[in-house]
C-alpha cells in the first residue's frame, strides 16, 4: 500500500522478544479499508495468540478534518467481545508518523517491557524501572530517557499491572476511551505501554486533488454554528446537561483539540492553581485534561464540585483507572466526599457498566452533539458512526458532532489519496463485520 | 578503464578535523551526478597517502586553521604530491583559503596558489549582525565576512559561458585577487535580495565586487580550483553545473586511467551482516534525530574552535545519512570494508547517548558545549564511515549491473 500508509504491519512476539515486519497489501486495504476493519482481520489471523492489535485509520494523520484517531482492538475482559477502543489526543497520529500502520502484539513477556516505536524501528525495551510507577511518572521517565518532550505514550498504571478489569490504557498523562479493560490485557502481558515518535511523511496519490477536496470539506465544517464554541462545557449543554457548563466553568483553564480536529474536545481544569492567573505557572503541565464527558457527569451526580471532580479524574489518570468505573464504585459505595472518592480510586476493581453493544466505547456520548444527523434509531446510528470513525481514523466525539463528515466523503478522499476504488458496499460489509 | 560502467571519477572528500557540515553538499552533488566512486578521508587518511589513486579531492568549509593544523606538514606534502601528479583539488570556502599563500603558521605549509584575499583587514568594521560569524583572527589582522547567503557571479575567461551570471551562496569564503599563473574563472558581480549584509553595503561592494570568486591554477600535472562561494550547495544548480563541468574538463584532459575503482581497492565486500548493521544504525539515527528536532526549538549555540554551531547543524548530518538508509534497505547486499561495522555502530550509539546527555544538561540549564564538541566529532566520524559504506554499495551495484563486470571473489561473510 503505497499511499496514506507506511506499508508496514509489525508483529511483536513478547514471549520471544522479537519483532517481524510484513507489508500491508493493497488487497487487504481494498477489502478491509483500514483501522478497526484491518485490525479485526489481523486479530482473526493471530486469534490463537489472542493478540492486542493497534491500527491506524486509512485517513489518520491526513488533511481530512478530525483524522486524529487510531484504534486498539482486543478481546475485552469486560465484555468478552472483540472491542475497538479509539486512540486519541496526539497519540493516534503519532503511530502513523512513527512508521507503522498496524501492530499485532502477541505473547507475554517474562519481564516488564514497553514498545518504543520510532521512525519505522520497533524496539522491545526494558520497563523494570517504571513497573509499579503511575502513568505520569512513567510518561515522564520515558520522555526524559528518550530526550524528547513530545514523545507520545500509551501507558498503564498500577491498576493495569494488578490486572484489574477497571484498568485503562491512558494516553500520555490522561484517561481516555478505554472502558474495555485493555489496560488489564497490557498488564497481563507485562507490557507497561508503548511510546511513539516519528518524523515520517504521508504521501497522497493525487495530492492536489486530495488537499482541494479536504479543504472544501473543512470550509463546510467551519460553517457550523458550534464552531464558535470550545471545550466540554458546550458539549455538556448540547447533551441536555446545561447546568454542567456553569458547574465546570470555575476550573476551566484552557481547551485543546486532537490533531486537525476543528473543535476542541478536551478541556483542561486547574485544580491547585488559579485558572484565571495570567502569570506563567511554574508547573510544566498544569491542570488536568478531561475528555471523558460521561465520567465527568457521573462525578457531578455524586455531588462533587467541578474542582473535586477534576481531582478525581487526575487520580484516575495517575492510577490508570477508568474514571467511569471509579465514579460507579463511588456511587455503589455511597461515597460523596472527595477524600472518600480519592481513596476509592486506587481500590476500584470493577469495570463500569457497558452501554451499547460493547464493541465501541461509550466514552463518546451516545447521541448527536450539536449537529442533526437525521437519525431515527440513535443507538444504531451511534454504533455505525463509531464504526466508520474507527475504520477511517476520525476523532470519535467530533464524528458525532459534524454531519458534514459523511461516509461518502471519507470514501472519496480515501480513493483520491490512496489510489483505491473503495465503495459504499465495501464499507457496509466492513461495518457489518466489526460492529457486532 | 575500458568497459567500465559509469560510476564517475574517483573522488575524495575531506571529512576530518576542521571540516564543518558543508562537505555533505559535495556528497549530494556528486551523487546527483552519478559519481559513486567516492572516498571519504580524514586528516589521518590524507597523511597516510589516502589521496593516491584519486582523480580529485574536495575540501569544503570549516575552520581553515584547524584544518591546516590537523593535516600538518605531512598532509601538505601529500596534497602537493597529489596535485603535481595530476590530481584535481576542489576547495570551497575554508577549502579555498587552505592552499593560498600565507606566512602564518600552520597555513604556511600550504603555499600552493598565487592569490591574495580582499576580505582581510587590520581595522575591523563593526558587524551589523551575526557577530559570531563575522570574522576570524589572522595574526594581528582579521579575515572578515561582509555578506552571507546568495551572491551573483559573472563567468570570466574564454569559455562559451563567459559573461553569463550565476548565483551561489557565500558563507565566509574569500574574495580573491589572482596573481602569477592563477586564472580567474568567475568574479563577484553583485548582490541579490537574499544577500545578508554583515557590514554596510558600500564596504561589502568594495571588498567583493569585481574580485575573483573562482580561481584555477595548474601545478605540475594537476590543478587547484578555489571557490569562494559554495558552488557545491544543493540549491544552486547553475553553480553545481559549473563545478561539474570543471571536473569533466579536467578529466577529459587526463590520460585514460587503469586504476580499479577505489571501493575495490578498499576491499569492500558484500556482507550478510550488512542488513543488520543498517538496521542498527537506522535505530540510532532515529533516536538522535528525535532529540535533535527538539533542540531546534531552543535558542542554542555552541562555539567549537572558531566556528559557531546551532542545533540545526546536527540534523544536517543525521538527515544526510537518514535519507540514504532506504536505498541500503532495498539493496541486495551491503558492501563494507571488514572491521568498519563495529566502529560505525559504536559511533551511532555514542551519538544517541551524547545528544541525550546534552538534552538533560540543557533542561537543567547547564552548559552543553563539551558534549556538543564530542557530538559533532562523532557525527563527522559516523558520516564518513556510513557514507563510505553507502557509496561502496552503490558503486558495487552499478558494477554488478554491468554485463562484463566480474564480481569480487569471496563469499558473503
Amino acid at each position: 500500500m503505497e499511499y496514506l500508509s507506511n506499508d508496514k504491519i509489525l508483529v511483536v512476539d513478547l514471549a520471544k522478544g522479537d519483532v517481524e515486519e510484513e507489508e500491508l497489501s493493497e488487497e487487504l486495504v481494498a477489502e478491509r479499508i483500514g483501522g478497526a476493519g484491518v485490525n479485526a482481520r489481523l486479530y482473526k489471523e493471530y486469534a490463537d495468540d489472542d493478540p492486542i492489535v493497534l491500527g491506524v485509520g486509512l485517513l489518520t494523520g491526513s488533511m481530512y478534518p478530525a483524522s486524529a484517531a487510531s484504534v486498539l482492538t482486543a478481546k475485552s475482559p469486560v465484555t468478552g467481545k472483540l472491542c475497538h477502543c479509539p486512540v486519541t489526543l496526539k497519540v493516534g497520529i503519532e503511530i502513523k508518523y512513527a512508521g507503522f500502520d498496524y501492530i499485532v502484539i502477541k505473547g507475554r513477556s517474562d519481564k516488564p517491557v514497553y514498545l518504543w516505536i520510532h521512525d519505522g524501528v520497533a524496539d522491545i525495551a526494558d520497563a523494570a524501572d517504571v513497573w509499579g510507577k503511575d502513568v505520569w511518572e512513567t510518561t515522564d521517565a520515558w520522555r526524559k530517557g528518550v530526550g524528547d518532550d513530545l514523545l507520545q505514550t500509551m501507558v498503564i498504571g498500577p491498576a493495569g499491572e494488578k490486572g484489574l478489569d477497571c484498568a485503562q490504557v491512558c494516553y500520555n498523562y490522561w484517561t481516555g476511551p478505554d472502558r474495555f479493560g485493555i489496560g488489564k490485557l497490557f498488564g497481563q502481558r507485562n507490557l507497561k505501554g508503548m511510546a511513539f515518535r516519528g518524523m515520517g511523511l504521508l504521501e497522497a496519490a493525487e495530492p492536489e486533488d486530495f488537499v482541494d477536496e479536504a479543504f472544501e470539506l473543512l470550509e463546510a465544517v467551519k460553517g457550523n454554528a458550534f464552531m464558535s464554541k470550545k471545550g466540554l462545557g458546550p458539549i455538556c449543554a448540547a447533551l441536555g446537561e446545561a447546568d454542567a457548563e456553569e458547574w465546570l466553568s470555575p476550573v476551566v483553564h484552557r481547551h485543546s483539540a486532537d490533531y486537525f480536529t476543528p473543535y476542541a474536545t478536551n478541556t483542561f481544569a486547574f485544580i491547585d492553581e488559579d485558572p484565571a492567573a495570567v502569570t506563567e505557572t511554574a508547573k510544566p503541565e498544569p491542570g488536568v485534561l478531561i475528555s471523558d464527558i460521561p465520567a465527568l457527569l457521573a462525578f457531578k451526580k455524586l455531588g462533587l464540585s467541578a474542582l473535586d471532580a477534576a481531582k478525581a479524574m487526575q487520580a484516575c489518570a495517575r492510577q490508570g483507572v477508568d474514571p467511569m468505573a471509579a465514579a460507579t464504585a463511588g456511587e455503589k459505595g455511597g461515597k460523596t466526599s472527595i477524600d472518600d472518592i480519592l481513596s476509592q480510586v486506587a481500590a476500584t476493581t470493577e469495570p463500569a457498566a457497558m452501554e451499547g453493544n460493547g464493541v465501541f466505547s461509550p466514552w463518546c456520548p451516545r447521541k448527536p452533539i450539536f449537529g442533526d444527523f437525521g437519525a431515527s434509531d440513535t443507538d444504531a446510528w451511534w454504533e455505525r458512526r463509531q464504526a466508520v470513525a474507527a475504520i477511517f481514523g476520525i476523532q470519535p466525539v467530533f464524528a458525532v458532532m459534524c454531519p458534514q463528515l459523511t461516509e461518502e466523503s471519507m470514501i472519496s478522499l480515501s480513493n483520491i489519496g490512496g489510489e483505491l476504488e473503495l465503495d459504499q458496499e465495501t464499507l457496509d460489509t466492513v461495518i457489518g463485520d466489526i460492529a457486532g | 578503464m575500458e568497459n567500465r560502467p559509469f560510476i564517475g571519477p574517483s573522488l575524495g572528500i575531506y571529512t576530518g578535523t576542521g571540516a564543518s557540515h558543508s562537505w555533505l553538499w559535495f556528497v549530494d552533488l556528486f551523487e546527483k551526478a552519478g559519481f559513486f566512486d567516492l572516498t571519504f578521508l580524514d586528516e589521518i587518511d590524507v597523511r597516510r597517502g589516502g589521496l593516491d589513486g584519486l582523480d580529485g579531492f574536495a575540501t569544503a568549509g570549516g575552520d581553515t586553521f584547524a584544518l591546516a593544523e590537523a593535516l600538518g606538514p605531512r598532509g601538505a606534502e601529500q596534497l602537493a604530491r597529489f596535485v603535481e601528479n595530476g590530481g584535481i583539488y576542489l576547495g570551497s570556502c575554508a577549502g579555498a583559503y587552505l592552499p593560498m599563500r600565507s606566512s602564518k603558521i600552520p597555513l604556511d605549509q600550504f603555499n600552493f596558489v598565487d592569490v591574495r584575499i580582499t576580505n582581510l583587514t587590520s581595522a575591523l568594521p563593526t558587524p551589523q549582525r551575526m557577530a559570531g560569524k563575522f570574522c576570524t583572527a589572522y595574526g594581528c589582522r582579521f579575515v572578515f565576512h561582509p555578506v552571507r547567503e546568495t551572491v551573483t557571479l559573472v563567468i570570466d575567461g574564454k569559455s562559451p559561458a563567459a559573461g553569463s551570471l550565476i548565483d551561489a551562496p557565500l558563507y565566509g569564503g574569500p574574495g580573491m585577487i589572482a596573481a602569477g599563473d592563477a586564472q580567474v574563472l568567475a568574479n563577484y558581480q553583485g548582490f541579490t535580495d537574499k544577500t545578508l549584509f554583515l557590514t554596510d553595503r558600500r564596504l561589502a561592494e568594495k571588498t567583493l565586487i569585481g574580485t575573483a570568486a573562482a580561481v584555477r591554477q595548474e601545478k605540475g600535472r594537476g590543478v587547484f580550483y578555489l571557490f569562494g562561494p559554495h558552488f557545491e550547495h544543493p540549491r544552486y544548480p547553475e553553480a553545481n553545473r559549473f563545478l561539474l563541468d570543471a571536473i569533466k574538463e579536467e578529466m577529459d584532459r587526463k590520460p585514460v586511467g587503469t586504476e580499479k575503482p577505489t571501493f575495490w581497492r578498499r576491499n569492500a565486500r558484500p556482507s550478510k551482516a550488512g542488513k543488520a548493521l543498517v538496521r542498527d544504525v537506522k535505530r540510532e539515527l532515529s533516536n538522535a534525530r528525535i532529540v535533535a528536532a527538539g533542540l531546534e526549538m531552543l535558542p542554542l549555540q555552541w562555539r567549537i574552535g572558531e566556528k559557531i554551531y546551532e542545533p540545526t547543524k546536527i540534523r544536517v548530518f543525521l538527515d544526510s545519512l537518514w535519507r540514504r538508509i532506504r536505498p541500503l534497505e532495498k539493496a541486495d547486499h551491503v558492501h563494507f570494508t571488514p572491521g568498519c561495522d563495529a566502529k560505525m555502530l559504536r559511533l551511532a550509539l555514542e551519538i544517541t547517548e551524547t545528544i541525550r546527555t546534552m538534552k538533560h544538561r540543557i533542561d537543567e540549564n547547564l552548559d552543553a558545549t563539551p558534549q556538543a564538541k564530542e557530538l559533532f566529532h562523532r557525527l563527522q566520524g559516523l558520516s564518513k564511515a556510513f557514507l563510505q559504506l553507502y557509496f561502496d554499495t552503490r558503486a558495487a551495484e552499478a558494477m554488478s549491473d554491468f554485463a562484463s563486470f566480474t564480481p569480487i571473489p569471496g563469499e558473503l561473510n
